[in-house]
């Protein structure tokens, strides 16, 4: 071997197609510390560690038969004192004298080697920060939609809430605030179009004596089985609601003075011939017929008025506000 | 030609050749292709129905049929040479497998006995890892971790491989060219999962199980497949006849082409006459 190839700034060997070095620059010796006796004729696994003899027979053997050439392989080689010098490698098949040789050049990669691991590990840590990324992103995610679900569950119960706040909790018919805005509703509809309506106040007779002589636990079922009876009577645009203890309240749309007398005769005369057993059941009705002078407040004093007269009149009877 | 079997041939670029009626499979191993039966298997086209395949992630096999979990096992890798001999609908086939394809076969013989007639394992060992004191098969756990990072080092060159980065970043299509260029496994995830499968298996427990009779081709010094691995098999393959190669090295098929036909063409002929 010439000084020039023996002092290239690169190793330089010579392998066999089987693999075994026939010559190798003063450059590689130097870097392995190997005399060339060391290394010629002994096959380059000799000079690999178990991984890169992997390496070089699963990759670097086949693909250089195949394509005649290998660029930029990463190896590590065997010191003499058994220390390992990272390297990179170029490699080309050649044919002399009927002869394949395989020739190659590396470079010692010290520096760089160690660059490209903290660039190996720093890809590693952020796939690893990208994976708990996801799993807090996930995380959040299960947050959220449980969030949502509160928030349905709240929205429910909201409703339930307001439900409740417009019910009669013993009769479930509607109470006296709910009344109150459906009466108010019904004088802004009356202002629109001028279509009449009525409202009916009724009371249960004597129902303190019923309430004294049975107990509260009939006098409830009373009110519960008089709720049902009165519901069936109206219709499903009338508003019937509990106006407070044995006091009801009626909102009849579209009835003039007539045909709201009509309506709380109807009422009056089912309660009479309903089945009551034992017990003995009327009760007083009071209806007024909105006219354009006419408030909810004074509407519900007119109402109240007339079933004063109902009552005072010897109950069990209908009196509208202009009778 | 059916659409199942237009899918496996697309999937795991089959190629057929030949004059003959016999089949004869030549199944790659790691890290390689189809082409590393260039100097073998245009020696069969005589006598035989030549079927040369690469494995999903090898060689010019379909990508989009990639499945890490179901390659993340050898089974995996089985289940595709069944179907492609049930497309071809194969009968006694001969299984020529190098390396870890000798292990495929091997799983792919026991799943389905009758597509196979002879199954030839070149460079063959059913478990890589040394198994101290029963079973030598020439590696260390920290030799093969070493391995998968030396191949991580070559697969991404000097410019780093970012799994995570590189599916967000298009751009860097161009490196993925590169890569294709510069080893016959086109991805460097699947070729270091296809890494971990074959050199973590661990298949002595199936080789029992094997019915159909096999040739061992042990080349002289192996150091993949150590002369020890060759013995074992040999010895727990019933049927199975082992011959030692005058080649050295870990492709016979490459290096010592002639040899290696002549073997499998005498031990068919010895086998069929």
């Amino acid at each position: 071997m010439d000084d020039k190839l023996n002092d290239l700034p690169c190793g330089f060997f010579t392998l066999t197609n089987a693999g075994v070095i026939t010559e190798a620059n003063r450059t590689l010796l130097n870097l392995l510390q190997y005399e060339s006796g060391d290394m010629l004729h002994h096959h380059i696994e000799a000079f690999l560690t178990v991984a890169n003899k992997i390496f070089f027979h699963t990759y670097f053997y086949p693909y250089i038969q195949l394509h005649g050439h290998v660029n930029e392989i990463y190896l590590t080689l065997k010191k003499k004192d058994g220390h390992e010098v990272p390297v990179l490698l170029n490699g080309v098949l050649r044919e002399r004298d009927d002869q394949v040789y395989i020739e190659c050049v590396l470079i010692e990669m010290r520096k760089r080697i160690e660059y490209e691991k903290d660039i190996v590990n720093a890809a590693k840590k952020l796939e690893e920060l990208n994976k708990e990324k996801d799993a807090a992103h996930e995380a959040l995610k299960a947050l959220h939609k449980e969030l949502e679900k509160k928030q349905e569950e709240l929205t429910d119960l909201n409703r339930t809430l307001e439900l409740q706040a417009l019910t009669d909790g013993l009769t479930g018919v509607s109470n006296r605030r709910a009344f109150q805005e459906c009466l108010d509703a019904a004088f802004a509809a009356f202002a629109r179009s001028r279509n009449p309506f009525a409202m009916v106040l009724l009371d249960i007779d004597y129902f303190k004596r019923i309430n004294d002589t049975y107990g509260h636990p009939v006098g409830d079922e009373i009110l519960r089985r008089l709720t049902q009876e009165l519901q069936a009577q109206i219709r499903s645009i009338d508003v019937l609601a509990r106006y407070g203890g044995e006091e009801f309240a009626i909102i009849l749309p579209g009835a003039n003075r007539e045909s709201a007398v009509i309506a709380a005769e109807r009422f009056r005369k089912s309660i009479e011939e309903a089945d009551w057993g034992e017990y003995r059941v009327t009760i007083s009705l009071g209806a007024a017929t909105v006219s354009e002078e006419d408030t909810a407040e004074s509407l519900i004093a007119k109402a109240d008025q007339a079933l004063y007269a109902s009552k005072s009149g010897g109950r069990n009877r209908v009196t509208h506000s202009e009778d | 030609m059916n659409d199942m079997a237009a899918s496996v041939f697309d999937r795991n670029n089959v190629r057929i050749s030949g004059k003959g009626e016999r089949p004869i499979l030549f199944a790659h191993g790691f890290g390689c292709d189809q082409e590393m039966w260039r100097y073998v298997a245009s020696e069969f086209e005589q006598n035989y129905r030549v079927i040369l395949f690469d494995y999903v992630g090898s060689g010019r096999s379909d990508l989009n049929h990639y499945d890490p979990a179901k390659y993340g096992q050898l089974s995996g890798y089985a289940q595709d040479v069944l179907e492609i001999a049930k497309e071809l609908d194969l009968r006694k086939a001969i299984f020529v497998g190098h390396s870890v394809s000798g292990m495929i076969g091997t799983l792919a013989s026991i799943a389905e006995p009758d597509l196979f007639g002879r199954l030839i394992l070149i460079g063959a060992s059913p478990c890589y890892l040394n198994d101290v004191p029963d079973y030598y098969g020439g590696f260390e756990k920290k030799d093969i971790e070493e391995l998968l990072t030396m191949m991580e080092m070559n697969f991404t060159g000097w410019a780093s491989y970012l799994a995570p980065i590189v599916m967000n970043n298009p751009e860097r299509g161009e490196l993925a060219g590169e890569l294709e260029k510069s080893f016959c496994s086109r991805d460097p995830a699947i070729a270091r999962q296809f890494a971990e499968v074959t050199f973590y298996a661990d298949c002595r427990r199936e080789l029992d199980k094997v019915t159909v009779p096999s040739l061992i081709l042990q080349c002289s010094e192996d150091s993949i497949a150590p002369k020890e691995v060759g013995d074992y098999l040999h010895a727990h393959l019933k049927g199975s006849t082992l011959k030692v190669m005058q080649a050295k090295g870990h492709y016979p098929h490459l290096s010592h082409p002639e040899e290696t036909t002549r073997l499998i063409k005498e031990y068919l002929e010895t086998e069929y006459a």
